[in-house]
C-alpha cells in the first residue's frame, strides 16, 4: 500500500517537473528567448550625417556638427550612483537633478537611459575618460544640422522636423518611419531621399556586468549625399540684405541655363530653431514666413505682362514697330473709362514699352483679342509651374473667355481684355515665372527651366535635367522687344531710368500691380549686362511699393554685386 | 542482482558525463585557468567515486547495521569540527579542510542519517520475527528519532545550510512513512512542522528570508535576491526545443546565471540542450530512482529495505527540489543536483549511497 503511494508520488512529481520544463521551454520559450537576447545583446545605434548643402562654389550653406548625448546603462544601484556622482562632478550638474532624470527615463534594466542631451565636445571628452572605469557610461555622438549663415536662403533650404502624419503616409513605402527627421520645404524636402542618412549600428554581446564580450554584427552608418546648389551665397546675401524686412522676393537666375543664383523670400525664418525648439519656431512665424514667395506666391503680373502682349501683337502682325496710338491719359473701352498712369501722347511700341503706356496696350490687347493673349501667355510658360526643383510651386493663372463663361457664368468684355493686356484682372503669376519670361528676352528665345541643384554627391546632374526649349515666337520679335527693354532703362523718360547710371548695362521692365484691398505690389524684372546677359533679376515687393521702389531695390542689389565683382 | 547494479552504474556515469560537459561549458568563458580546469577536478572525483562505488558495492551492507551508532557519533563530531575550524566560503562555514580537498560533512550526514534511521526502525522484538515498528508509541516512533535527527539537522542549518537541513527533515518524514510508522504520526509531524514555520521564520537569516519571499514573487527584487531565479528561468526557457548548443548558452557563458556549475547546473544544461536534453536527463533520474525503489521492494531484509528506500527517496527529494528550484517552483536553497553539480563531497556521497544500493540488490540472494 505505502509502496504504491511512494511509487505513484515519485511518478507524479517527475511528470510535474517534466511539464514544468515543457511549459518554460516550449510554451513560453519564445518569450524567454527574447528575454535572453535582451540580457546579453546591446544595440548601440550609430547615426549617420545628413547630406550637406553647398553653394555653387562649394561654400557650405548647411552642414552638420557632432552633438553628444550622455546615456547610462543601469546596473547595480551602487554602481549607477557612483557613476551619477562622477557625471555630476564632470558636468557641474546637480546630482539630484541627474537622479531624477535617470529615474524618469528609466525603461528597463537592459536599455541605456538618456541622461543629458547635447553635451559639448569638451564635456564629452572628459566623460569619455570616465568610461574606462565605468563601462555603463555611453556617449552617443549624433550629427545635428548646422547653419553657418543663420537664416540665409532659408526658403531654398527648408527646415527639418519630425515626420508628420501626411508625409509618413506618402513615404512609408520608401522606408520612412515614425519619429524620422525629414525635410520640410525647400531642398531638404525635395531631395530628402538623397540627403537622408542611413543609420547604422553595432550589436554587441555583453556579460552580466554589461562588459563588452564580442561584436555580433555591425552596419556602418551611411552619410546622406551632399547637394551642390547653383546658388551663389554672396549674391544671395546681397539680395537678402537688400530685401531686408520688406515682404517680397528676389530671384537672380542664369538666363541661358535657368540656374538660380539667388532666391530670397521675405519674411524668412531660422531653420536651426526647428531643431532645438520646433514649437517655439512655429510660434515665432509671422506673415506666412514659411511660404517661399518666389515660387509659391501668385500675384498680378502688371506691366511686365505687356511684353507678352507686344510679342503676340508683333508676331501676328496686328501692329508693327511703327504702329502708333495716341495716349490722352485715358481710353474709353465699352462704356468705361480706362486710365493710363500718365498722358503720353503719340506712342509707338518702343515708346509704349519704355513709358509703360497703358493706353497703347489696351488698344493693342483689344486688337489681338483675349484668346491670343491667353495663348501667348502660355507660350511664355505662364499658368503652369516652371518645374523648378523645389516643392510647393504655384502655377499662377491665365484667364480666357471660355473660362470666364464656364466658371464665372459671365461673358468676356473688351474691358476684361484691356485689364488682361496690362497684366491685371484675373491673371496671376509667380516671381519665378516672370524671371523665366525675362530670360526669354535675355537669351533671345529660349524658355528655360529654372533649377537649383547642380550636383548630387559631387556628380553633375545636369544631364538628367529637362532640356530648355526654344520658344515658338519669331526671333526678330524677341530681338525687337529686347532692344526696347534696354530703352526702359537707358531713356531718361524710361520707367527704370533709375538703373541707367550703374556700371553695367541693365535692361528690364517695371510693374506696379493693383492689389486687392491694399497697397500696390512692385515689380522689376530685367537682365544684365545687356549685350551678354549673365543674370536675370526679378524683384517683387508685396504690398510695399511700386515699380519704382522695386527698381531701387534692384539697383541696390546690382550695385552690391558689382562692388564685389560678382558680375 | 547483477543487472540492476549495472543499470544503476551506467545511468549514474551517464549523468556524471552530462554533468562534466555542463561544468566545462559553464566555465568555458571564465577568466583564469583555475576556473577552466574545474571540470578536470570533477573527472577526478568521478574516478574516486567509481572506486568507492566498487568497494562499497562489495561491502556487505549489514555491517552498517553494526556501526550505525558509531557513524552517527562521527557525523556529530565532524559537524562540531566544522563549527570550530571549518573553512568559510561565501558566508557559510560548511567545509573541513582535509589535506588537499575540502570535505563537506553535511553531504555525508544525509546518508548516515538514512543508515541510522534504517537501523532504528528495523529493530525487531525478541520474541517474534515480525517488525514492531508499526506498534511503536509516539515516543519511540516520533519523538526519540526526531531528537536524534534534530541534532545534526540543527547543526547543519546553523552553518548555515538550510537546504541540506531541509533535505534531512524531508528524509526523516519520508522514512517514517516508508518504515510503516502509524500514519497519524507522519501527519502529526507534518502538522507540527507547518505550525512551527512562523516561529522558525524568526531564526532564519535575512538572506534566507529574502530568498523565500522572492520565491513567492521574484519580481520584488529583480537585481537582488530574485535575480538568480529570473536568470535561471530565462536560461531554461530560452533553450527552446533543441537548445542553443553546447558552449553556446548565452545565459551561462556570459555569467548572467550565478552558480551555473553547482546549484543551477540544470539551467545551464537545459539552456544548451533544450527540452530534448532536459527531458532525457529527468528520465535518467527517474529510472535511477525507480531502480532503487525496485531494489527496496525486492529486498526481504528490513534494514536493507529501509536503507534502499531511504537512499532512493534522498536522491528523489534532492533531484526534485533542485530542478524545481531551477524552474522557479521552489525557493532557492542551496541543494546540489546529485551527480551533476560540481563538488566532490556530494559526488562521493552519492556514489557511496549507490554502492550501498547495489550491494543490497546483490545480497538479497544470501537470505
Amino acid at each position: 500500500m505505502r509502496v504504491k503511494i511512494i511509487n505513484l508520488a515519485i511518478t507524479f512529481i517527475f511528470l510535474f517537473i517534466a511539464l514544468g520544463i515543457f511549459n518554460l521551454q516550449i510554451i513560453q520559450g519564445a518569450r524567454f528567448k527574447n528575454l535572453s537576447d535582451n540580457n546579453c545583446i546591446r544595440l548601440l545605434p550609430q547615426i549617420g550625417g545628413r547630406g550637406r548643402i553647398l553653394d555653387r562654389n562649394g561654400e557650405l550653406i548647411v552642414g552638420n556638427y557632432l552633438s553628444y548625448d550622455l546615456m547610462l546603462l543601469p546596473q547595480e544601484k551602487s554602481q549607477s550612483d557612483k557613476a551619477l556622482a562622477l557625471i555630476s562632478r564632470a558636468l557641474g550638474a546637480d546630482l539630484a537633478d541627474l537622479k531624477d532624470e535617470f529615474k524618469q527615463n528609466y525603461i528597463s534594466p537592459f536599455i541605456p537611459v538618456m541622461l543629458v542631451k547635447n553635451i559639448g565636445f569638451k564635456k564629452a571628452v572628459s566623460l569619455g575618460e570616465l568610461k574606462s572605469d565605468y563601462n555603463n557610461i555611453i556617449i552617443q555622438p549624433k550629427p545635428l544640422r548646422f547653419y553657418p549663415y543663420g537664416k540665409l536662403a532659408s526658403h531654398v533650404i527648408g527646415y527639418l522636423n519630425e515626420i508628420d502624419h501626411w508625409r509618413l503616409s506618402r513615404l512609408k513605402d520608401y522606408g520612412y518611419e515614425t519619429k524620422d527627421i525629414v525635410g520640410f520645404g525647400g531642398i531638404e524636402e525635395k531631395y530628402d531621399y538623397y540627403l537622408r542618412q542611413e543609420d547604422g549600428g553595432l550589436s554587441t554581446q555583453v556579460d552580466h556586468r554589461g562588459r563588452f564580450v564580442r561584436v555580433l554584427g555591425f552596419r556602418p552608418p551611411v552619410d546622406g549625399k551632399d547637394m551642390q546648389l547653383t546658388l551663389d551665397i554672396r549674391v544671395q546675401k546681397i539680395s537678402e540684405e537688400a530685401l531686408a524686412e520688406r515682404k517680397g522676393s528676389v530671384i537672380l537666375m542664369g538666363p541661358d541655363s535657368g540656374e538660380i543664383i539667388a532666391m530670397a523670400s521675405s519674411p524668412d525664418f531660422y531653420p536651426s530653431l526647428f531643431i532645438t525648439k520646433p514649437a517655439l519656431a512655429m510660434a515665432s512665424l509671422r506673415n506666412s514666413a514659411l511660404i517661399n514667395r518666389a515660387i509659391s506666391g501668385a500675384y498680378p503680373a502688371a506691366s511686365v505682362f505687356k511684353l507678352v502682349v507686344a510679342s503676340g501683337a508683333l508676331e501676328t502682325g496686328k501692329i508693327n514697330q511703327s504702329s502708333t496710338f495716341i495716349c490722352s491719359g485715358a481710353a474709353r473701352i465699352g462704356n468705361r473709362q480706362f486710365n493710363c498712369w500718365d498722358e503720353h501722347n503719340a506712342q509707338d511700341l518702343a515708346n509704349a514699352i519704355t513709358h509703360s503706356c497703358d493706353v497703347f496696350f489696351y488698344k493693342t490687347g483689344i486688337l489681338l483679342g483675349p484668346q491670343a493673349l491667353h495663348d501667348y501667355a502660355l507660350k511664355f510658360g505662364l499658368s503652369k509651374p516652371t518645374g523648378i526643383d523645389l516643392p510647393y510651386e504655384a502655377g499662377g493663372f491665365v484667364p480666357d473667355p471660355l473660362w470666364k463663361k464656364v466658371y464665372r457664368l459671365q461673358n468676356w468684355f473688351d474691358g476684361d481684355t484691356a485689364n488682361f493686356a496690362i497684366g491685371q484682372g484675373d491673371l496671376m503669376v509667380t516671381p519665378v515665372q516672370l524671371a523665366r519670361l525675362m530670360a526669354v528676352f535675355a537669351n533671345k528665345g529660349t524658355l528655360v527651366t529654372p533649377y537649383l541643384v547642380k550636383g548630387i554627391d559631387n556628380k553633375d546632374v545636369s544631364a538628367y535635367r529637362k532640356r530648355n526649349a526654344a520658344i515658338a515666337i519669331k526671333k526678330s520679335v524677341i530681338n525687337c522687344i529686347r532692344q526696347d527693354l534696354r530703352a526702359v532703362v537707358s531713356e531718361p523718360s524710361g520707367t527704370a531710368n533709375l538703373l541707367s547710371d550703374l556700371p553695367v548695362a541693365v535692361a528690364g521692365k517695371t510693374g506696379t500691380a493693383q492689389a486687392s484691398g491694399g497697397k500696390t505690389h512692385g515689380w522689376f524684372v530685367g537682365f544684365f549686362p545687356f549685350n551678354n546677359p549673365k543674370f536675370v533679376i526679378c524683384v517683387f515687393l508685396e504690398n510695399s511699393g511700386s515699380g519704382h521702389t522695386a527698381c531701387a531695390l534692384a539697383r541696390q542689389i546690382i550695385e552690391g554685386m558689382s562692388r564685389e565683382n560678382l558680375i | 542482482m547483477r543487472r540492476s547494479g549495472l543499470t544503476i552504474l551506467l545511468i549514474a556515469v551517464l549523468i556524471c558525463i552530462i554533468g562534466i560537459l555542463s561544468i566545462y561549458s559553464s566555465n568555458y568563458e571564465k577568466q583564469g585557468d583555475a576556473w577552466r580546469m574545474i571540470y578536470k577536478r570533477q573527472i577526478g572525483w568521478l574516478f574516486l567515486g567509481l572506486i568507492l562505488f566498487l568497494i562499497i558495492s562489495n561491502f556487505n551492507y549489514r555491517r552498517f547495521w553494526d556501526i550505525s551508532y558509531i557513524l552517527y557519533g562521527v557525523v556529530i563530531f565532524l559537524l562540531s569540527l566544522v563549527f570550530i575550524s571549518g573553512a568559510v566560503r561565501s558566508g557559510a562555514q560548511r567545509w573541513l579542510k582535509i589535506a588537499w580537498f575540502n570535505l563537506q560533512p553535511s553531504e555525508f550526514a544525509k546518508l548516515i542519517m538514512i543508515i541510522f534511521l534504517a537501523r532504528y526502525f528495523s529493530k525487531k522484538s525478541f520474541d517474534e520475527v515480525s517488525l514492531s515498528v508499526s506498534k511503536f508509541g509516539i515516543l519511540r516512533a516520533l519523538i526519540l528519532p526526531l531528537i536524534f535527527i534534530s541534532i545534526p539537522a540543527g547543526m547543519i542549518i546553523e552553518q548555515p545550510d538550510l537546504g541540506t537541513g531541509i533535505i534531512i527533515i524531508g528524509i526523516f518524514i519520508a522514512m517514517l512513512f516508508a518504515a510503516g510508522v502509524r500514519l497519524r504520526y507522519t501527519f502529526l509531524i507534518l502538522l507540527c512542522g507547518g505550525l512551527s514555520v512562523p516561529v522558525l521564520w524568526n531564526f532564519l537569516r535575512d538572506y534566507q528570508k529574502d530568498r523565500l519571499l522572492v520565491f513567492l514573487n521574484p519580481n520584488i527584487d529583480p537585481l537582488g535576491a530574485g535575480y538568480t531565479v529570473i536568470q535561471s528561468k530565462i536560461a531554461i526557457g530560452s533553450g527552446g526545443f533543441w537548445g542553443k548548443g553546447w558552449l553556446l548558452g548565452t545565459q551561462s557563458q556570459l555569467h548572467f546565471l550565478p552558480e551555473s556549475h553547482t546549484d543551477f547546473i540544470f539551467a545551464t544544461f537545459s539552456e544548451e540542450w533544450g527540452f530534448a536534453g532536459g527531458i532525457i536527463l529527468v528520465a535518467l533520474y527517474y529510472f535511477l530512482i525507480k531502480q532503487g525503489i525496485a531494489i527496496a521492494e525486492r529486498t526481504s531484509d528490513y534494514f536493507g529495505k529501509l536503507l534502499a528506500y531511504g537512499i532512493s527517496l534522498m536522491l528523489g527529494i534532492q533531484v526534485v527540489i533542485n530542478i524545481a528550484m531551477n524552474l522557479g517552483f521552489a525557493p532557492v536553497v542551496g541543494i546540489p543536483l546529485p551527480l551533476m553539480s560540481y563538488g566532490g563531497s556530494s559526488l562521493l556521497a552519492t556514489f557511496i549511497a549507490l554502492g550501498i544500493l547495489v550491494n543490497i540488490a546483490k545480497e538479497r540472494a544470501v537470505f
